[in-house]
């Protein structure tokens, strides 16, 4: 079942075009991540999902009502949590939550269970800026929790944590997907996206230009797994005997050995090492390489993730 | 309920700023007290004398403080420790030190009075005592004893005073702080929607099922609530630690009311055109005691010229100081003060409009 789907999604600041024509759904318990360099449009298209931002163009439906003409209807069902630290940290994070608990009009019994789940209930009465950036990181999260939201939206709830917090918050994130909550979900780094993401849209001058899992983006753009062997013995042989097993695309020399393109390198490499030490040449070192998100950004965008 | 949540954590944050309590609470007070105190408060002002106090003692209007040389009671007089100084020593003509100022005046004439009070009873005294041949000491007791029917006087005022009988420095202080404080703190407690809109939960509050229009309705009630604060604070504190009168209680809560809206709608205003935090400080401070300046809370009104006067008039301060002077300095009320209420309310409209269409167009764009 769709939670999210939003289609020809424009925007506008003065002469720049921020987003514009970007159109993409979430299913129910689909974590999406959107990807796209500083600038892309990440943001802008996220304001304008969680009914911050007014469109100029397109529209926003979460499960189904629209948010330009039910507004406050469709952000009942969207939790969002910003890249900012957004809270108060005069107040404590209880304080916090009881607030945001009101304007969600949530229970007390929530900001409670919230705390519970980001694992900051023994500090829910210290005030938020005595908090360390990890904690109020899990308290801006906990935040989109309160209401038990049918869709989360995450705009880069990682950055700048440290590893212990990044851990709970991608836990969690992976908890609230399995109980079925439809995850939109920003990040600058890769290997979270790779964790975590069902599907992915990378974004790049307001425009989405390609959607998919990891493996459908790989294999659009013509990317394939890479296997190095380090080799003692004849290596003309060896490319004979290795480019005649089924996966293996194409042999080249490396080095002192051998490069293999091949379909899929964990199901390849058994056959490759076998057929290798029955005719009597020595493996010294074995590499395998899958292209990543990281290589498909590169690809599409120019830029690293980072850039 | 939204919008009182939003109210109210505004508060909250503003009560929890120590250093904003101290403008709050503390500073407001400490300035009246300061004020009433150097323009003459309702306390028994005090003359030192050099040698015998005599009729001075008995006067109930003064108290008398002893000093050791005529030295020591003129460098008291000179410091301002005391209005005014008697030296009585024998034999020679009493010489009285008085300061230039308003009680040092009053002084001299209760001084003069009581002396010569004292020289008429030494003479009936003596005349006593030549005609009757009884001693001087039982002389003066019999002229102790005759009681005269005190001679009654009419007093009619003639033209408009500028402060009333009993009027003190403590109730023209009070009244023109609590302008002041409720106006300035409004401006810059501002600088906490200023950060609340940096740090992003204006914009977060937006992705709640909470409208707009709620959310800037919840932060203008926040100012209007921290200048109301304000104001009571020291409406309140003044009348109980100085016996501030404020004429009329209807006159002054609906004064009140309508200056903290002003109060409240500029802030609210502020607090949306202002980047940082520090822009709004400074705006404030500068804002908030200019218009004091101009609307005769420094000097009071009736010294200002007329041109002046009518820049006076153009500023909420104006209106509300002379409103707060009808009703404790001209014994006006509720219906006297209706001008001043009406155009201190159009004040607060206008600021709310702007404030509030501002901010909107500050978080929705």
């Amino acid at each position: 079942m769709t939670v999210l789907s939003c289609s020809g999604l424009r925007r506008r600041f003065d002469d720049v075009v921020a987003v514009d024509d970007v159109s993409f759904t979430i299913a129910e318990g689909e974590t999406y991540g959107l990807l796209g360099p500083n600038g892309a449009g990440k943001t802008t298209t996220i304001s304008m999902i969680t009914g911050v931002l007014e469109r100029d163009a397109g529209e926003v439906f979460v499960d189904g009502i629209a948010m330009s003409t039910h507004a406050i209807a469709a952000k009942r069902l969207v939790g969002y949590v910003p890249q900012e630290l957004a809270l108060y940290p005069d107040l404590t994070g209880r304080e916090n939550l009881r607030f945001f608990a009101n304007l969600y009009g949530a229970g007390r019994e929530r900001v409670d269970h919230v705390l519970d789940v980001v694992g900051l209930t023994e500090r829910a009465g210290d005030l938020a800026r005595e908090y360390s950036g990890g904690m109020k990181r899990r308290l801006n999260v906990a935040i989109g929790l309160l209401h038990e939201p049918r869709l989360l939206v995450l705009d880069e709830p990682t950055a700048g944590v440290d590893p212990q917090s990044r851990n709970q918050i991608i836990e969690n994130v992976r908890e609230l997907a399995a109980q079925g909550m439809a995850i939109l979900y920003t990040t600058h780094y890769m290997e979270e996206a790779e964790r975590l993401c069902d599907r992915v849209g990378v974004i790049d001058s307001g425009h989405l230009i390609a959607e998919g899992t990891r493996r459908e983006l790989v294999e659009r753009l013509g990317e394939r797994d890479r296997i190095s062997l380090l080799l003692d013995g004849d290596l003309g042989h060896a490319t004979a005997v290795l480019g005649a097993i089924a996966n293996v695309r194409g042999v080249a020399p490396h080095g002192q050995g051998l490069e293999l393109v091949v379909d899929d390198a964990r199901e390849c490499l058994p056959a490759v090492l076998a057929a290798i030490s029955t005719n009597g040449v020595v493996v010294r070192s074995v590499e395998v390489t899958e292209p990543n998100l990281e290589t498909v950004f590169l690809h599409l965008t120019g830029k690293a993730l980072r850039e | 309920m939204k919008v009182l949540s939003i109210g109210w954590i505004n508060v909250h944050r503003a009560l929890r700023d120590r250093t904003g309590l101290f403008f709050l609470v503390a500073l407001p007070l400490m300035l009246v007290f300061v004020i009433g105190a150097a323009f003459g408060g309702a306390t028994t002002p005090v003359v030192g004398v050099v040698g015998d106090a005599g009729a001075l003692s008995a006067e109930p209007a003064v108290q008398v403080r002893n000093f050791p040389d005529e030295s020591a009671l003129r460098t008291a007089v000179e410091h301002g420790e005391i209005s005014a100084g008697l030296v009585r020593t024998n034999g020679d003509t009493p010489r009285l030190l008085v300061r230039a100022d308003r009680t040092g005046q009053q002084l001299r004439m209760l001084v003069t009075t009581s002396l010569t009070r004292e020289a008429n009873r030494i003479a009936a005294g003596e005349f006593v005592s030549a005609h009757t041949g009884l001693d001087r000491t039982t002389a003066l007791s019999v002229v102790d004893s005759v009681r005269v029917a005190p001679v009654e006087v009419r007093v009619s005022t003639a033209g408009r005073v500028l402060f009333p009988e009993g009027y003190s420095g403590f109730d023209l202080g009070a009244s023109n702080q609590l302008i002041v404080f409720t106006f300035l703190n409004a401006l810059t407690t501002a600088a906490y929607l200023v950060e609340t809109r940096r740090l992003g939960v204006t914009r977060r509050m937006l992705a709640t099922p909470t409208s707009a229009r709620v959310i800037v309705a919840g932060e203008a009630l926040g100012r209007v609530a921290i200048a109301l604060l304000q104001g009571l604070i020291v409406l309140v504190g003044s009348a109980l630690l100085f016996g501030v009168r404020w004429g009329d209680p209807f006159g002054a809560a609906a004064l009140l009311c309508a200056f903290a809206l002003v109060s409240g709608g500029a802030g609210l205003l502020l607090g949306a055109v202002c980047r940082t935090q520090q822009q709004t400080t400074g705006a404030g401070i500068l804002l908030g005691l200019s218009l004091a300046a101009f609307g005769g809370c420094m000097v009071p009104l009736e010294f200002f010229s007329p041109v002046l006067r009518k820049v006076a008039f153009a500023t909420p301060h104006g209106w509300a100081n002379d409103g707060f002077s009808t009703l404790t300095r001209r014994g006006g009320d509720l219906f006297t003060v209706a001008p001043h209420l009406a155009v201190l309310v159009g004040f607060a409209a206008v600021l709310f409009s702007l404030g509030a269409w501002t901010l909107r167009r500050a978080v929705t764009r």
